[in-house]
């Protein structure tokens, strides 16, 4: 775990997953955790990119920053509600 | 509580009575409907449930004690298919739209099925309800296909032939061959081809009628094709429909509250559908035998009859004390 892991409350791997599973397991972690929580979420899956940002937009929460890594993409969200 | 189904239970699938509507009918056209609650879990999908689990067995698709069946539905596919596969050894998770009713989702889970529920906003470039429970199921069986089968009632094969084998030869033999005219409400639309193919290869002239709903609807178990698009299931044999008839939510619920007056029968939303486009097309024809699918009971739909002003909680609680007890329901309690 690096110095950033240790500001997230929960992290998931949703690698091997195709969307919109990634999508639907962010949404059950976010609901788990409190307002102010922050959430990482890892991916492969390319259509995950557009669609967990956006989720993640239309629910009113904040997409912290979305990083790539060779073939992953990591998304830090932050839960606002 | 979780009620676990012995395997008898599948012994008592299909062969519903066919009731004649006598209030609806005239010296010239008769009004039948095929009760479909009596089949076990309580609607016309234990059908298709068992022939879509008897096939993936036979093909092995399916292990016991490993396997989990995996399946999108609104309601009534998850809850035949959560009793019987529960009878034959094998695990059921449903995906299903978080807006069906608490008492179809208490009834799932009561069965033991796990249920995964979607909402419109989770992925919308895939569509809406039923199409955002497709997309999630397929893709949690993607890839884990060692141990989740999706029967896929929008595409499979069986859900066509458990009609064309049991629902058909039913009707045919229940109302002697005198059929004139077959009515069925529409989502995947195996009931329709299942039934009608059968029926017309009897008698070519017996005419098919289907049932969409109209736009933005509150009639579980019905499509409307402009909407959603038609099931490849579908698709394969939808010339076998001679007339197209779409159900407004007004009209299905008139009729559901008019059964109840009428014949004492207390039904879902989509037989209110059926009955409605019977009357419809009884007012064009000077002679027929008009037999009709009643899917389900009203018993899943009390906050949706409460919220649509349909019935009262009084009329409700009274017209549930004339329903069939359910095999499940009696070994619940």
């Amino acid at each position: 775990m690096n110095d950033s892991d240790k500001e997230v409350a929960k992290m998931i791997d949703v690698r091997g997953l195709y969307c919109p599973e990634p999508v639907f397991r962010t949404k059950i972690e976010l609901e788990k955790l409190t307002i102010g929580d922050k959430l990482k979420v890892v991916s492969d899956d390319p259509e995950s990119e557009e669609d967990i940002s956006r989720w993640v937009k239309r629910s009113g929460h904040e997409l912290i920053s979305l990083e790539k890594k060779e073939k992953d993409l990591e998304f830090l969200i932050k839960k606002a509600k | 509580m979780t009620y676990t189904t012995n395997s008898d239970v599948t012994q008592h699938i299909g062969n519903t009575p066919l009731l004649e509507l006598t209030s609806y009918s005239t010296e010239n056209i008769k009004f039948f409907a095929k009760l479909e609650w009596y089949n076990p879990f309580g609607s016309v999908k234990d059908r298709a449930a068992y022939w879509m689990i008897k096939h993936a067995e036979k093909n092995g698709f399916l292990t016991k004690n490993k396997s989990i069946i995996i399946e999108p539905s609104s309601g009534n596919t998850g809850i035949a298919l959560a009793g019987i596969a529960s009878s034959m050894g094998y695990k059921v998770e449903i995906v299903i739209p978080e807006k069906v009713s608490q008492e179809t989702k208490r009834i799932l889970q009561d069965l033991g099925a796990v249920l995964h529920e979607t909402s419109d906003d989770l992925c919308p470039r895939v569509g809406a309800g039923t199409d955002q429970s497709i997309a999630l199921a397929k893709a949690i069986v993607k890839p884990r296909p060692s141990v989740y089968y999706m029967p896929n009632q929008y595409e499979n094969e069986s859900n066509f032939l458990a009609h064309y084998e049991s629902t058909g030869p039913e009707i045919w033999e229940q109302t002697s061959g005198k059929i004139t005219h077959f009515f069925t409400g529409c989502g995947t639309g195996g009931t329709m081809t299942g039934t009608a193919t059968f029926l017309k290869e009897k008698n070519r002239n017996v005419r098919a009628v289907a049932i969409q709903a109209q736009q933005n609807h509150l009639l579980q178990g019905l499509r409307n094709f402009e909407e959603s698009d038609m099931p490849d299931l579908f698709k394969r044999r939808e010339s076998v429909v001679d007339e197209w008839f779409t159900a407004t939510n007004k009209g299905s619920f008139d009729s559901v509250k008019n059964l109840l007056e009428r014949e004492g029968l207390f039904v879902g939303p989509s037989s209110g559908s059926v009955l409605s486009c019977m009357l419809n097309i009884s007012k064009s024809i000077k002679q027929g035998v008009l037999v009709g699918i009643f899917a389900d009971d009203g018993r899943k739909f009390r906050s949706l009859y409460k919220e649509q002003e349909v019935f009262t909680g009084d009329e409700y609680l009274s017209a549930m004390s004339n329903l069939p007890v359910l095999d499940y329901i009696k070994s619940m309690n």
